[in-house]
């Protein structure tokens, strides 16, 4: 029994579902949230497809951010970014566990929920839903911390920065700000081949995302010539870096997992 | 003293080396510098100005990892090998015959830029072998470093070595371009300091030292801090022990690590598993290899010293002077001290709750955390990344044990052994593995041999080869 709500697998879709949910002031255990495309339908329950709306979605995103904090967010958004097939119901339930939690806190200041504003929403930890948000804002922070890790760009003929990822989730939002913080006067382009997306960062001026673009594959293996010096110096470096009596193959696919090195010129 | 006088010597390196390529002075450089182990990039969060290239994440970042398993995060390399000291355990003491080269402070700057805009490392990690002298060397060293912050912009990481006996001028200097410095102990006493290494003396490493720590807490202490005022050694400073080349015991050298986090305000002390590259009638002969198992043992130990709040003398005693080798230190004290246990999760504070076999600071903070909501269960515990296996031996949840286990000495440790431990080697500190012509299969200059002809039929001609010889 009860309503599914059938969103776009996004962070607007998500939360334009969430404010939907809201909107038809039922009883928030009878619902439940589902991103893209379901596999199996249940037979009693009552299926409704929502519309993004950027309007809904700011407002829901301005709510969570109010209420429940930065970090809160912050987890959400990057639990967003997972493939989880659970996470829109995750993420919804926690933002109304938060919003509870966040009322009664303001209803009465000395009740034992009154340090909950305080340690936030992603403190509780016993929570099925809260776990299960953190558990997957953890893994696709272990992904952005990789993605920061194993990133290799190489010069083009025309000078550009390219580097082309494959990661487990949709990192690209999360990772553009550290390397356009850190290469300003660069351009660059981030290319995740699994999903299609580009980050473009040209030179001084801000980042963005491209979807849908084809692009001339050509142009991207065609190397300058000081590109194949500075691998083979890398390449060189890794060799003579490591301890000889030290050796130990296994600790190395430990700290760096085979699916890695396909992206990365030292391998 | 002033550094724009040492141009005029750069021009000499050249000349003396001047039948060195790029790539044969880094691999003789970078070979040279693989002994020293931290290559840590941790410790200062610093966001890029946008002038220039860089930035630094105080987490550090880990851009790669050698056959070794060990990190590859800075562009770890000499300034030159040549070495006016005699050091027994050193790849470049005076008398080995070996390549002698330098790099330019040029060289050095664009390898780093151009590794560094290729997201290959986070920084730079310089030191040095003597040349003529600590102060010369030095000098060059400065020129390199203020080249690539003042012409090239670079906001980067930098760790930068002190040489024992540079004017205390210059190390200042140094320390307002670099992120990290660090002057290595070498060996935990000073009886093997003079056994080893007869040129360097205890008091011209901690004097600098010394130095380093009040510059830090000098800086720390200025009132009127400017915007972009650079700071002194943002990411503090670091050591370095050999462990194994002298008979010194994990007490002594967890002492003495403990008195530098305590006395010296030391960021990091590193111990690194003596390899003998020398052949020197001092040198211990290392059949096993390098101890690896005991360097493993002083870094846990030195985690619970920095962040668990334990001390050396709970760890060891003079009666009982070396690690467990089955045992990890904090299993092996909380088995002494079954008389603290169980401890219950819901109600024990967070000192208590990292003394606890089987969770560590992040799980102890989360369990704080979600107490505040609810009852902690078993349950919960996993998913909040305790080792369950080692800890229920030692906790109760609302007043339960997980299983019914016996508080008693012997039989909790019969149960831990059967928890393998997850080492980062085996056992005995090696891994034994057939030899083979195709040994480095994971790094390849050109394609590997592999993916050419594939796995399967790669595995036969090893096979074939094998058999052959």
């Amino acid at each position: 029994m009860g309503t599914i709500l059938l969103c776009e697998d996004s962070l607007e879709g998500i939360f334009t579902g969430i404010y939907k949910a809201y909107e038809r002031k039922e009883n928030h255990t009878e619902c439940k949230l589902q991103a893209g495309e379901i596999e199996n339908y249940q037979l009693f329950a009552e299926y409704v497809r929502v519309q993004r709306e950027e309007e809904l979605a700011k407002k829901v995103s301005r709510t969570i951010c109010r209420d429940l904090g930065m970090e809160a967010y912050l987890c959400i958004c990057q639990a967003i970014a997972t493939e989880d097939k659970n996470k829109a119901d995750a993420v919804y339930h926690t933002v109304v566990e938060g919003i509870n939690c966040f009322k009664q806190s303001t209803i009465s200041k000395n009740s034992s929920c009154s340090t909950f504003q305080f340690y936030g929403i992603m403190g509780n930890l016993t929570n099925p839903y809260v776990q299960k948000v953190f558990e997957l804002s953890r893994s696709a922070g272990n992904e952005i911390m990789r993605m920061k890790e194993i990133l290799r760009f190489r010069e083009l003929e025309n000078g550009i920065l390219f580097a082309k990822i494959g990661p487990k989730c949709n990192v690209l939002s999360f990772i553009a700000p550290h390397f356009a913080d850190r290469l300003p006067l660069e351009n660059f382009v981030i290319y995740d081949h699994l999903r299609h997306l580009f980050v473009v960062h040209p030179a001084k001026q801000d980042w963005f995302i491209v979807t849908g673009e084809h692009f001339d594959k050509e142009i991207t293996e065609r190397f300058s010539e000081k590109e194949k010096e500075y691998e083979a110096l890398f390449t060189h470096f890794c060799h003579t870096i490591a301890i000889r009596e030290r050796k130990n193959l296994n600790l190395q696919r430990q700290m760096l997992p085979l699916r890695f090195r396909d992206y990365m010129v030292e391998f | 003293m002033d550094a724009i006088s040492t141009v005029n010597r750069e021009n000499l390196i050249i000349q003396k080396d001047s039948g060195l390529s790029i790539m044969e002075k880094l691999e003789i450089l970078s070979d040279s510098a693989k002994y020293d182990v931290a290559c840590t990039s941790s410790g200062v969060e610093r966001k890029g100005d946008g002038t220039g290239i860089g930035n630094t994440v105080s987490a550090g970042i880990c851009h790669s990892f050698a056959t070794d398993g060990r990190c590859i995060s800075l562009l770890k390399v000499l300034f030159t090998n040549e070495c006016i000291y005699d050091c027994k355990y050193c790849i470049n003491r005076k008398s080995n015959d070996v390549r002698r080269t330098s790099f330019t402070p040029q060289e050095i700057c664009d390898l780093t830029i151009e590794f560094y805009r290729r997201n290959y490392i986070e920084g730079l990690f310089l030191s040095s072998g003597i040349i003529n002298n600590p102060n010369y060397t030095s000098e060059l060293i400065y020129e390199a470093l203020y080249k690539l912050r003042y012409e090239y912009r670079f906001q980067g990481y930098i760790h930068v070595k002190t040489i024992p006996g540079t004017d205390p001028v210059l190390v200042e200097k140094l320390g307002y371009l670099a992120d990290r410095m660090s002057i290595n102990l070498e060996l935990p006493t000073a009886e093997g300091l003079k056994r080893l290494a007869p040129n360097k003396h205890r008091k011209t490493i901690l004097t600098p030292m010394r130095q380093i720590q009040n510059g830090i807490n000098n800086n720390k202490n200025e009132l009127a801090v400017y915007n972009h005022a650079s700071q002194f050694v943002p990411a503090g400073q670091s050591t370095q022990v050999i462990v194994g080349a002298t008979p010194e015991t994990d007490y002594e050298i967890i002492n003495v690590a403990e008195n530098l986090y305590q006395k010296f305000d030391l960021k990091r002390v590193f111990y690194s598993a003596f390899v003998k590259v020398n052949e020197d009638k001092e040198l211990p002969a290392l059949a096993g290899g390098p101890p690896l198992l005991r360097e493993h043992r002083l870094y846990q130990a030195d985690w619970l010293l920095r962040f668990y709040g334990f001390q050396a003398k709970e760890l060891l005693s003079e009666e009982r002077p070396n690690f467990n080798i089955l045992l990890d230190p904090k299993c092996d004290w909380a088995l002494r001290h079954l008389e603290l246990f169980p401890v219950e999760i819901n109600r024990a504070d967070y000192q208590i709750l990292l003394r606890i076999p089987g969770i560590g600071v992040k799980s102890a903070k989360r369990i704080i955390r979600a107490r505040r909501s609810s009852k902690v269960e078993f349950e919960d515990l996993k998913k909040m990344g305790v080792v369950l296996k080692r800890a229920l031996y030692f906790i109760t949840c609302n007043g339960k044990m997980m299983y019914n286990t016996k508080i008693e000495e012997d039989y909790i440790t019969r149960n831990l052994l059967n928890v393998k431990e997850k080492l980062p080697f085996d056992v005995n500190g090696v891994t034994y593995r057939q030899l083979s012509l195709f040994d480095d299969k994971t790094f390849t200059e050109s394609q590997p041999v592999a993916e050419v002809v594939g796995e399967d039929e790669m595995e036969r001609i090893q096979k074939k080869i094998i058999r052959v010889s």
